[in-house]
């Protein structure tokens, strides 16, 4: 690979981590929050690598060129006596052309219901301490908040009270019912996991559509313990927007007071 | 005058061929054709494929997959790559001489050890290995460090602690498994290993006299992140392939027999390629498993997965790439067993 094929190289990796961090929210679809700094940082380092050899080659053609990027030039070329040249990257680079041209061009979406489906629901973790519900009604509850209080708070505060939460469609494998889900990563879209809160009541909207439901605890096992299951009687379902904060599990807005 | 110098180049090179006819293989000219038909064929079948097939839910998961590995790994390998730069650039040969034993029978721990200094996953101990390598320190050092540093980190460990909360045992038990493989592969290394298997030319770069260290920096920087850049979307793509193929919940089949799924966790992490900084999460969610496997897993997952292979297998040569990652999987499934079943 030529040099200034690098360079074109070099500045649409950059190009296309800052299209996807810095001008859009792409990058949130692949990776979490927190490392969206690195990867504008590393769009930019990038960008300024590109642009530190367009100019060294741009100097280095230049037929007045100045002695230093001469002596540059020289031993650039000069390197390839040795079988390990500098001046050439290997053929396999142009596989960094794949996610560049991927981020600026043709984003894929985030993982949804299919994806979903064919994973287990994530386990939420143990807590042994729950604040007190609010007292509107519904409240608002993201659904790892749900699933816990419905399997491990013993004083049920839970039950009876109409709550709402938001997240996206995933019919069920078998073709009967659907479960509202949301998506949480640990670090990339790599180690997804799934909660999963199943919906009854409703029939089931297309799958990957973002929607609010609001109903209360759909009884089954001893609530407050692990045989309760994780499931909602709706009374409401009602398609939203994607929130902003779509790839974690979030309350969608700020809850009103 | 440049006229000149290439001339007399070209001179040099004639003299120094004739004494190495034993490159002649290495050069694999019938690779050259097949490579260009692949850079022929590849782009129109792979638009093809993606216009026919774009919006099948699996080939869209496949690609929001591969994406999310190198986009979440593209930070910490120019950190790598940065990191090895500045070293062969600006960090004179002598200091590690210095820091380290003189006996590399010793210094292979010291050098695992002091894989707690770089704050990343695996993919920025790769190249960090190499230029170590470059500045003269032994390999069997520089192979410690590459295993143990993505495993006991500061990050790493607090990740596991958030990852196993009330269970320290979890936490103290993966850095010392990690250390004991790292030390092993390293020790191994010193009375095992060829230089042979590594590429040549792993053992050349550095800062010479003469030369604009800033230059040098800039150039080894571009050099080693577009080679490892090209290797780890490889990888990528064939994490991506298996995390797609293979859902999650038919793991659960084989959590039955302790040796089984740690045989079982142990494989998956080589497949998964997870970021070491999110392994334990993984693990924790794999709650079939006894916790040796899950341990397994997480010992297994930083040294060996299909990411770090491709990438080993760029910087340091295929040859070396296959014989360490299997000697290291079986170590590090050995040492996660002895260490899980001691401390777990």
């Amino acid at each position: 690979m030529k040099r200034p094929l690098q360079m074109v190289l070099l500045v649409l990796i950059g190009l296309g981590l800052l299209h996807a961090s810095l001008f859009t929210d792409l990058c949130l679809r692949y990776v979490k929050e927190g490392m969206r700094p690195l990867v504008i940082a590393s769009g930019v380092l990038l960008v300024l690598l590109g642009v530190a050899e367009a100019l060294d080659v741009w100097s280095h053609r230049r037929p007045g060129g100045d002695d230093a990027s001469r002596e540059a030039g020289s031993h650039d070329y000069g390197d390839r006596g040795h079988g390990h040249d500098h001046s050439t990257a290997p053929h396999v680079a142009w596989l960094l052309l794949l996610p560049a041209l991927s981020l600026l061009l043709y984003a894929p979406p985030a993982l949804g219901a299919y994806t979903a489906s064919r994973e287990a629901p994530k386990v939420v973790t143990e807590r042994d301490h729950f604040d007190p519900l609010p007292a509107t009604s519904p409240v608002p509850l993201t659904l790892t908040d749900f699933i816990g209080r419905v399997q491990q708070d013993r004083d049920q505060a839970i039950k009876g009270r109409s709550v709402e939460m938001t997240g996206f469609v995933t019919p069920d494998r078998r073709g009967d019912g659907w479960y509202l889900t949301r998506t949480i990563f640990m670090c990339c879209a790599a180690d997804a996991q799934f909660v999963k809160v199943r919906i009854h009541g409703s029939p089931a909207p297309p799958a990957d559509t973002w929607v609010s439901v609001t109903g209360t605890w759909h009884p089954g096992g001893t609530l407050g313990t692990s045989t309760a299951v994780a499931a909602l009687d709706a009374r409401a379902v009602k398609r939203v927007d994607r929130p902003v904060n779509a790839y974690t599990d979030a309350l969608p807005l700020a809850p009103s007071p | 005058m440049q006229k000149t110098e290439e001339l007399a180049e070209e001179a040099e090179a004639a003299v120094a061929a004739p004494p190495a006819p034993d490159e002649a293989p290495e050069a694999r000219p019938w690779l050259w054709p097949l490579l260009l038909l692949a850079a022929a064929t590849l782009p129109g079948t792979a638009l093809f494929v993606i216009g026919r097939w774009g919006d099948e839910p699996a080939l869209q998961a496949w690609r929001t997959i591969c994406l999310a590995v190198t986009v979440q790994a593209l930070p910490f390998l120019l950190l790598g790559t940065a990191l090895s730069g500045a070293i062969n650039a600006f960090v004179p040969a002598r200091l590690f001489r210095r820091m380290l034993p003189r006996n590399p029978v010793l210094a292979v721990p010291v050098a695992g050890a002091a894989g707690v200094v770089l704050p990343g996953c695996e993919c920025a101990s790769v190249p960090v290995a190499k230029s170590l390598i470059g500045r003269g320190v032994p390999e069997a050092a520089a192979f410690a460090f590459l295993l143990s540093a993505p495993a006991v980190n500061p990050v790493v460990l607090t990740a596991t602690a958030i990852a196993f909360p009330g269970s320290p045992a979890m936490v103290a038990a993966r850095p010392l498994a990690s250390l004991a493989t790292a030390a092993v592969m390293g020790w191994l290394w010193l009375f095992l290993g060829r230089a042979e298997w590594l590429r040549p030319g792993v053992r050349h770069t550095g800062h010479q006299p003469g030369r604009s260290r800033w230059t040098e920096f800039r150039r080894g920087l571009r050099h080693d992140f577009l080679h490892a850049g090209g290797f780890l979307v490889l990888g990528a793509m064939a994490a991506a392939t298996f995390n797609v193929t293979v859902p999650r919940s038919v793991l659960d089949t084989f959590s039955g027999s302790l040796w089984v799924s740690v045989l079982f966790l142990g494989a998956l992490a080589i497949v998964l390629a997870v970021c070491s900084e999110a392994d334990a999460f993984v693990a924790a969610s794999l709650t079939g498993f006894s916790p040796v496997a899950q341990l397994a897993f997480m010992v297994v997952g930083p040294m060996v997965d299909l990411k770090l292979i491709a990438l080993q297998a760029g910087t340091f040569g295929r040859a070396f790439a296959v014989r360490f990652s299997a000697a290291t999987t079986v170590v590090a499934l050995l040492c996660s067993a002895l260490a899980g079943g001691v401390l777990l």
